[in-house]
């Protein structure tokens, strides 16, 4: 009984996150605070997911598997949110570190360099 | 049904806000965010049904979705940044 209840109180507080990150991801404006509001939906609802699970079935292969599913996503977000970003300020300002930030001559030749080979056809 | 199932279910009403975003967003970069927040609450029903519905091998879903989330994420921001 008592495992039972707090299966429930585990899985509501991780539908709970999930709906508040869902509005922040509707209700802001810039790409960037939507941002902020996948991560508790990527990192803490799914801890509570895979407590829920433990609590109902101990440690068994179910367990295992919310564990494994835990792990790849907590351990993708940040990087995941790092790369939107920088994505999003070089898609802005053509750099990410912001306007008028450019590289040195010789790092800009380099990475044109490397685009034209990346670019060119195979 | 479970609590499991109940709790698939209610995660996937939430998805609908990010899929408004997605569609109707006011730049590419928000359409973005809005797939990362749908395929991070994908996994999660995905391993919910798995746990709810008592069948181990379901789990395998969220695993490899979890690795491409990643995977596809890095892709749509590297074609954000360049391509897009």
């Amino acid at each position: 009984m008592l495992k039972e209840v707090v299966t429930d109180v585990l899985l509501a507080l991780a539908v709970l996150t999930v709906a508040a990150s869902a509005l922040g991801v509707a209700f802001m404006r810039t790409p960037y605070a939507r941002l902020h509001y996948v991560t508790p939906a990527a990192v803490v609802a799914p801890v509570l997911v895979a407590l829920a699970v433990f609590v109902t079935e101990g440690l068994n292969v179910y367990t295992g598997g919310a564990v494994l599913t835990l792990v790849f996503m907590v351990a993708a977000g940040p990087f995941l949110s790092h790369a939107t970003i920088r994505a999003m300020r070089v898609r802005e300002h053509g750099d990410w570190r912001g306007p008028g930030k450019t590289d040195s001559p010789d790092k800009q030749e380099k990475r044109d360099r490397r685009r034209e080979t990346e670019d060119a056809p195979q | 049904m479970t609590a499991f199932v109940v709790a698939a279910i209610a995660m996937l009403v939430t998805t609908i806000p990010a899929g408004i975003v997605i569609a109707r967003g006011n730049t590419l970069a928000d359409a973005v965010v809005g797939f990362e927040f749908l395929t991070t609450v994908a996994v999660m029903v995905f391993a919910l049904l798995a746990e709810g519905f008592q069948r181990s091998s379901l789990f395998e879903f969220p695993i490899i979705l979890a690795v491409l989330l990643f995977g596809s994420g890095l892709v749509f921001a590297r074609a954000l940044e360049r391509w897009l």
